[in-house]
């Protein structure tokens, strides 16, 4: 059983993340309503654990590919929140000028190769990421989520990596719904069984417990890094909103979300911290910075400018 | 559908003024056709029943198609079809390549007459060459022949004086107007109006005094115009061009003098405006300085008459006391469009006009 | 040093040399390395480069693809074979959506240098699923380039071009030109330049790939009735180099676009869109000749009727000169 043990700052560091992730989807839900985010947008929160714990085991020369519900992974990686906010409100301070928006958010200088809407998208990025990064022992982990394990990409990139050796780590978010389908009831057997079918090492994980998340994560990240093959990751999380802005997620059943929210990771690790020691005044000031840091960044995100139309360039040299 | 407007492929049946089992005379009103430009009223051609609608009210047809049956007096089945004049051809624009149409200008070889062997009849380049290189080498009875092509200026120019002598039923009237008093107020004055100058402002007045002839005739009826702009007509290289002399019933003679002679200038330099070449709503034309004794000018559609106007000669008169006198007189003929005015309304305006010519001080003011 | 050697080895010359000169080149595909491809264009460069180089993968297009696209933005240069351009639909997401958006998404930052190689064309008696021309599949696609060589010098040149340019390009061989030969200077030919192959005065014939030497063929026959064709090798299909077409049909004023691959939606009509909309004044004629409405057939003759040959080719220009 995996415990904080000795590295109760990292932890904290990974608290605040956490909350930085939960207060951050929380202000984009407030934006959308106001009308200041266009089109759709996913949001992470009730996963933060997932991301914030992957991320704590990848070292600068790896690499992490998001889905479209990928704000939790950028921020767990370090991408500027303000940069992150201005994109999705469409300014030219955006980390990518208001050009690619919440589904195609890319980083490459924080690791992010980028944000994939086509489900699977992400795969088939890891994998070739992996191609490369394996000349200089470095990883990809490709996030997808419990509905991409259907799609064509996922065997295949699966099986390409495991025969040609790739070091990819395949994190899949099982959050019991792909959209707004039960996975279950699309998904034929297990899901884990199906990296096992192929020999992959896989474990599945408990996506609200981000000591066993990290735990989980070094592992993984350390098998892929010796270059026999990829490692399979199900972590078994949930979401509180719907699927996009557009759906209260009125399928779920009565009471499920209240049942998952008494396992909140925020609360879990808060409740770990004080265990091991911290004083939970410190905790609480961490709430209270990331709290005034959200408000400054939206303030200053709704005063930046938008960007100018203007051509582009449709190649390189 | 008969052809109601000179430029509608297709038309709207707006109201049948007749039913089905209704007799007509020639004459009475069958149906209103809504146009392009406007709804028309178009009348039978002669008597008879009507007796099946094919395109109802609200119903679109195009240019030439059956939209009714009708029985003659002799119960003859007769599908209502526009009448002959109506279904004259418009000249379209030919269907000619665009390197075919930079030949033609190239060797001056008028499009129409030229037939396409490209895909659909297309006219292409080569056709257009076939077509310039024509000459007999010896010719026969008429010796060798050199094709003279019209330029598009002059193809223009035919196409609408076709159009004028085919389609307005046109009379003429003519009346000897004595313009000695105008002869000597010109010897008195240093850079006088020109005869012709006058003859503009005169003309202008009588047009504000008869306005039907100060109108357009289109579509069927006439379109009298608030301002009276007379055009003059100017014989360029090569071309005939009318610019107009803008409000010249208010303009005072010396201006009219001053503008015609620039309008003139620019006309031979051909840089008139589209604007100054469609203003005109009355012509006049003067080949006085030929020494042409009369004529009759074509009028320009679509205004409803042009003033033609001969040399002044020198005319024996009987005076008042029975002896001979020799005065300056000059024929002037009105060519007008027998749909807009008639016979009298001509004489009386040729009347009015020749007044304020033989009393010319009034035209000083 | 000029050399006379045949399609398939001026491509197998460009990727040993582009693979030499640059260790970031890598190639793969489905039997590119062991077996040396299915139509034997890579022979030897599994043996002489190794297999962190040159390596086969499972028959898996989606990845394969995928493959290249994060390989491409992580500092490789991947060069990967689709065996037959009709499985292109299988990358189609990839090249789609992820290889030709990201320049745009990064902000100009991270450029994506894949080239994709595969084989294409009818006349090989290959039928219906193996014989199709892809090229009017992809035109629409913003920031992707198109290559379609007609000869081995074109070959070897546009191919090493295509390597060292840093933007996704879809290089088109096409199967009946494997094995003809032609000479070899191993200049490099830059992308989206096309060629005039025979000049003329009386009309432009514009084609690429095999279509050309149907072409220039159709250029002979017509020499008999007193007109001089000019044919233009476009080369690269996507961008187009619409001047060079231009300056062509300025001095014959006539234009047939010769495509191999069916009439509607194809690359011919982006050609003549592009010559309308910039010298119109210079037409005297312009139209296509494509394949029809069609599936390309498996027997002979009804697979030779359904290309655009020489006979034709004359033919039409013939009914429409004279």
């Amino acid at each position: 059983m995996a415990t904080i043990g000795a590295e109760t700052e990292r932890y904290l560091e990974l608290y605040r993340r956490m909350v930085l992730i939960r207060g951050f989807e929380d202000l984009i839900q407030s934006l959308f309503l106001r009308g200041e985010i266009y089109g759709t947008t996913h949001l992470y929160s009730g996963q933060e654990a997932v991301a914030v714990g992957v991320a704590s085991a990848l070292e600068d020369r790896d690499r992490l590919a998001a889905t479209y519900r990928g704000h939790g992974h950028a921020l767990a990686l370090g991408v500027d929140p303000q940069a992150l906010l201005d994109e999705m409100l469409g300014r030219a301070t955006g980390i990518n000028g208001g050009r690619a928006g919440s589904m195609n958010i890319n980083s490459p200088n924080d690791r992010l190769v980028g944000s994939f809407g086509i489900v699977g998208g992400t795969i088939a990025a890891a994998t070739g990421v992996a191609l490369a990064l394996k000349r200089v022992g470095g990883v990809a982990v490709c996030q997808f989520g419990d509905g991409a394990i259907n799609q064509g990409y996922f065997p295949e990139c699966l099986n390409f990596c495991t025969v040609l050796r790739l070091p990819v780590v395949f994190l899949c978010e099982n959050n019991g719904y792909g959209e707004y389908t039960p996975f279950q009831t699309v998904t034929a057997g297990a899901i884990r069984a199906r990296a096992e079918a192929m020999e992959v090492p896989a474990e599945t994980i408990d996506g609200m417990d981000i000591v066993a998340v990290r735990a989980a994560a070094v592992r993984a990240v350390g098998h892929a890094r010796e270059g026999t093959g990829p490692y399979f990751l199900e972590a078994v999380t949930y979401r509180y909103v719907g699927h996009s802005r557009s759906d209260p997620g009125a399928y779920r059943p009565a009471g499920e979300l209240d049942e998952w929210k008494k396992r909140d990771p925020i609360v879990r690790l808060r409740e770990d911290l004080i265990e091991a020691g911290t004083d939970p005044d410190a905790l609480s000031a961490i709430d209270a910075e990331v709290a005034a840091q959200l408000v400054e960044v939206e303030r200053r995100g709704l005063e930046a400018p938008f960007p100018e139309p203007g051509p582009t360039s449709e190649f390189s040299g | 559908m008969p052809r109601l407007s000179d430029s509608m492929e297709e038309a709207t049946i707006a109201a049948w003024l007749k039913r089905p089992g209704e007799e007509f005379r020639r004459g009475e009103p069958l149906v209103e056709v809504e146009t392009d430009k406007a709804t028309v009223v178009y009348e039978a051609e002669a008597d008879g029943l009507l007796t099946e609608i094919l395109v109802p009210e609200g119903g679109t047809a195009a240019l030439g198609a059956p939209i009714a049956r009708l029985a003659g007096g002799d119960d003859e089945v007769v599908e209502a079809s526009a009448p002959a004049y109506m279904q004259a051809p418009f000249v379209e624009r030919a269907r000619a390549t665009p390197v075919a149409r930079r030949t033609a200008l190239e060797l001056g070889v008028g499009l129409h007459g030229v037939s396409g062997t490209g895909p659909g009849g297309r006219i292409r380049k080569l056709d257009v060459v076939r077509a310039g290189s024509t000459s007999t080498a010896n010719g026969g009875v008429k010796g060798a022949t050199t094709a003279v092509p019209l330029s598009p200026t002059r193809e223009t120019i035919a196409r609408r004086m076709t159009q004028s002598r085919s389609e307005i039923p046109t009379f003429d009237v003519t009346v000897r107007i004595d313009v000695t008093t105008i002869l000597e107020l010109r010897r008195d004055v240093e850079r006088a109006p020109s005869v012709n100058d006058f003859v503009v402002k005169a003309a202008a007045l009588t047009l504000r005094e008869f306005p039907p002839f100060n109108s357009s005739f289109v579509d069927g009826r006439s379109e009298q115009h608030a301002r009276v702009n007379v055009g003059i007509a100017v014989a360029a290289e090569d071309a005939l061009l009318v610019p107009a002399v803008l409000d010249a019933d208010r303009k005072p003679l010396a201006a009219i003098a001053a503008e015609a002679r620039e309008l003139a200038q620019r006309a031979k330099a051909r840089r008139l405006t589209p604007d100054e070449l469609s203003a005109s709503t009355f012509t006049v034309s003067n080949l006085g300085m030929f020494d042409v004794h009369s004529f009759t000018a074509v009028i320009n559609p679509p205004q409803v008459a042009i003033l033609a106007v001969g040399a002044a000669q020198r005319t024996p008169v009987e005076t008042t006391s029975g002896g001979v006198a020799f005065r300056d007189t000059a024929l002037f003929t009105l060519s007008s469009d027998h749909r807009a005015v008639y016979g009298a309304d001509a004489a009386r305006f040729l009347g009015h006009l020749r007044n304020l010519l033989e009393h010319p001080l009034s035209l000083l003011l | 040093m000029t050399t006379t050697i045949d399609f398939r080895t001026a491509v197998r010359e460009a990727l040993d040399e582009e693979l030499a000169a640059d260790d970031r080149v890598v190639l793969f595909g489905e039997d590119v390395a062991i077996a040396g491809g299915v139509f034997a264009v890579t022979p030897g460069l599994y043996e002489k480069y190794g297999s962190d180089r040159v390596f086969d993968t499972p028959i898996s297009e989606l990845a394969l693809a995928g493959a290249a696209f994060g390989a491409a933005i992580t500092g490789l240069r991947p060069i990967v074979e689709i065996m037959f351009g009709d499985f292109l639909t299988l990358v189609m997401d990839s090249i789609v959506n992820q290889a030709t958006k990201y320049w745009f998404l990064t902000g100009e930052q991270v450029p994506v240098p894949i080239v994709m190689r595969s084989v294409v064309g009818a006349g090989g008696r290959f039928g219906a699923i193996h014989s199709q021309m892809p090229a009017s599949w992809f035109m629409g696609v913003p920031g992707l380039k198109i290559v379609a060589p007609s000869n081995p010098a074109d070959a070897k040149g546009l191919l090493r071009s295509a390597i060292r340019d840093d933007n996704p390009v879809l290089f088109f061989e096409h199967k009946r030109l494997y094995g003809i030969s032609g000479d070899v200077d191993g200049e490099l030919v830059p992308l989206g330049s096309a060629r005039v192959a025979r000049e003329g005065s009386d009309v432009t014939i514009v084609s690429a790939m095999n279509t050309v030497h149907a072409a220039l063929e159709a250029a002979d026959l017509l020499v008999g009735d007193g007109i001089q064709a000019e044919v233009i090798d476009l080369r690269t299909l996507r961008p187009l180099d619409v001047p060079t077409v231009l300056a062509s049909v300025q001095k014959t004023n006539r234009v047939v676009v010769v495509e191999e691959g069916p009439l509607t939606g194809g690359w011919a009509g982006e050609v003549l869109a592009r010559v309308t909309e910039e010298g119109l004044g210079d037409l005297d004629d312009a139209w296509r000749i494509a394949t029809a409405e069609s599936p390309v057939p498996y027997s002979p003759p009804l697979e030779d009727a359904f290309l655009p040959n020489a006979a034709r080719i004359a033919s039409e220009i013939r009914t429409r000169t004279l």
